[in-house]
């Protein structure tokens, strides 16, 4: 682990001396454990640059915070972050040529509090860049993760009504913060439905209802498109089990489209971004 | 007088006769204060609800008016005027004084938020010392102590096998004479506790309050990372922006208040669309200044910050509002950039 972050350090050095990047986007140290998203000018302030088993955040989306960079940003990617960027490029909201990819292979991350490795990570499929500019360290075992949909379908074999008794008792803990929508690839759109108050789409009230409506609409809004990263759930402070919500999309996606991820590449459009003469009915 | 723990439900069985009992309590994974009798379980044990008690006096969503119309007349306007009793048990030191800022707040410079106030008059605390502290714990940094809340109005201390208990107000009074039955005689100082995370606000305020602070660069590097969400405003006891609106069925209706973040874009865009706080940078500024720097100049209470570190442990990007007043204090001077 050290081995790569010295050869990160290093990486970083160079890209930023020879002008190929104007800053770099990775993992700092917070004050425990925990690391936090830096942002690295400096050739002489690389060591602010960490890769431990704590590297939690995603990064992709902060390059939305400069659309139109004098120079590229340098971005460390590891399997989820590289297809949190191909989600931005296919959104239209990234352009490949404005980010420097830096690989960063990833066994999967712990949290920083009780040391056990994170969910999102215990169900990460691709722990290896789908792509990069340049590679630091060696590609790791890939996994896979067969249990993909195995809570989805312990929720379908549920009564609607013992579902919705599950679900209300999630919504009723929210506190719409709306946290899972901010560090969500997939939420990109310049201005959120629930920002648009005039027109009055999502009520301010904290109830179940309400917050049934948000999670609701943010699932299906991002329903095909969802890079399964699962920052959404690690994120929310109330612990709401946003996955189950994700993958029931994903899940029914894939039985009536074809087997599909979101983010893979560039060029396959998500399924609901798109249509073909023979596309299922049932969906519409 | 001293209260045995093995009689904490029977004491929590008083106290619920008279009033709304809110104990900290674990439902669905989320600690927070909540109806004694609700379905979970009790955590005495939680330092830190993950939930601050704010809103048995500042609810998250709060009806405020009620009316009926006929065509374009009022025919009836009702304000919705909550009496109920309250009694918050287990309340620490850190969210107790973040009732006091918040009294500051609603019930003084020459007008009285009724609907605060009335909760106020009809709560009672009972507050709880600390025996331990979480990493994220930083009261005593900020001015107070773990083990004494004084604007309590029942302070218990944890001695082992039962709570030291004292009234320091009337109301406290009332209620440990109500508890009479179930308390002993006896007494008892509750041994120093110290948080581990030390921060110094010497001369932090000050700084902030110089006018070059304002266009600092340390804004951006501090908010560069910040996602905007409402997860610190939400968690933190003291925030207590809120928006009002109205939801209206048919001839009648109602106007509610609820919590508001000023992390969010929408907070302050105003009619026209303008909005003066276009980015995260000013939307971070703006809720650093208020807690550390302008609730001091306004009320000369202190910081508006009590050092529950909640958003220090919650915040999905560790954007620690500890750190950023270790680098405050590190300036040399106000608006240097180092």
């Amino acid at each position: 682990m050290s081995d790569m972050q010295a050869k990160l350090r290093e990486t970083a050095k160079k890209l930023l001396e020879s002008g190929e990047v104007g800053y770099i986007i990775g993992w700092g140290k917070g004050r425990t454990n925990k690391t936090s998203p830096v942002f690295v000018k400096e050739p002489a302030k690389v060591d602010e640059l960490v890769w431990n088993e704590y590297c939690l955040n995603t990064l992709a989306k902060y390059t939305m915070d400069n659309m139109y960079p004098e120079k590229k940003i340098g971005l460390c990617v590891r399997g989820c972050d590289s297809r949190a960027v191909n989600r931005l490029i296919q959104d239209n909201q990234l352009k490949r040529e404005n980010v420097y990819l830096i690989g960063l292979p990833c066994e999967g991350k712990k949290d920083p509090v009780t040391g056990e490795m994170v969910k999102k990570c215990i169900e990460c499929m691709h722990h290896n860049p789908l792509e990069a500019d340049v590679m630091v360290g060696e590609p790791v075992q890939e996994k896979g993760y067969p249990d993909r949909f195995k809570d989805v379908e312990a929720m379908e074999a549920l009564s609607a009504d013992e579902r919705y008794e599950f679900w209300a008792k999630q919504y009723d803990k929210c506190i719409r913060c709306y946290a899972c929508r901010n560090v969500c690839p997939a939420c990109n759109c310049r201005e959120c439905y629930v920002d648009q108050y005039r027109v009055g789409w999502q009520g301010k009230q904290n109830n179940r209802a309400e917050n049934q409506v948000y999670g609701l609409t943010r699932a299906y809004h991002i329903g095909d498109r969802c890079i399964e990263c699962g920052e959404c759930e690690r994120v929310c402070p109330v612990g709401l089990p946003l996955m189950k919500l994700n993958r029931k999309l994903l899940k029914d996606a894939n039985e009536l489209f074809g087997e599909y991820e979101a983010g893979m590449n560039t060029e396959v459009k998500p399924p609901l971004g798109t249509y073909k003469l023979d596309d299922h009915e049932e969906y519409m | 007088m001293k209260l045995a723990k093995n009689k904490l439900q029977q004491a929590f069985d008083l106290m619920a006769k008279e009033a709304n009992l809110l104990v900290p309590m674990k439902i669905e994974g989320v600690t927070k204060f909540a109806p004694w009798g609700a379905e979970g379980e009790l955590a005495m044990d939680a330092v830190n609800t993950l939930l601050p008690p704010k809103d048995a006096l500042f609810p998250q969503t709060e009806k405020m008016y009620k009316y009926k119309t006929r065509l374009t007349q009022v025919e009836s306007l009702e304000e919705i005027k909550e009496t109920d009793k309250q009694i918050i048990f287990g309340i620490r030191s850190c969210d107790m004084h973040s009732i006091d800022c918040m009294d500051e707040v609603f019930l003084t410079r020459g007008y009285v938020d009724s609907f605060y106030s009335r909760k106020k008059e009809n709560l009672t605390t009972v507050a709880i010392g600390c025996t331990k502290v979480l990493p994220t714990c930083f009261c005593d940094s900020m001015g107070l102590n773990p083990v004494a809340a004084p604007t309590a109005d029942v302070q218990l201390n944890d001695l082992g096998d039962y709570y030291a208990v004292k009234a320091q107000t009337e109301k406290g009074e009332a209620l440990v004479n109500l508890l009479k039955p179930l308390l002993e005689e006896g007494d008892g100082e509750a041994a120093a506790l110290e948080c581990t995370l030390k921060v110094n606000m010497d001369g932090v305020q000050k700084k902030l309050m110089n006018v070059k602070m304002f266009e600092s660069d340390i804004w951006q590097e501090t908010a560069q990372k910040c996602i905007g969400c409402g997860t610190c405003t939400y968690v933190c006891p003291t925030c207590y922006c809120f928006d009002i609106e109205g939801k209206e069925c048919g001839n009648e209706g109602y106007k509610f208040r609820c919590w508001d973040s000023c992390m969010f874009s929408e907070y302050t865009r105003m009619a026209g669309g303008h909005n003066p706080r276009p980015s995260k940078k000013e939307r971070v500024r703006n809720r650093f200044l208020h807690k550390l720097a302008y609730f001091e100049d306004r009320y000369g209470k202190g910081s508006l910050c009590v050092g529950c570190g909640r958003c220090v442990a919650d915040c999905p990007v560790d954007l620690d509002i500890t750190m950023f007043i270790d680098k405050v204090g590190a300036l040399k001077e106000a608006g240097s950039n180092d």
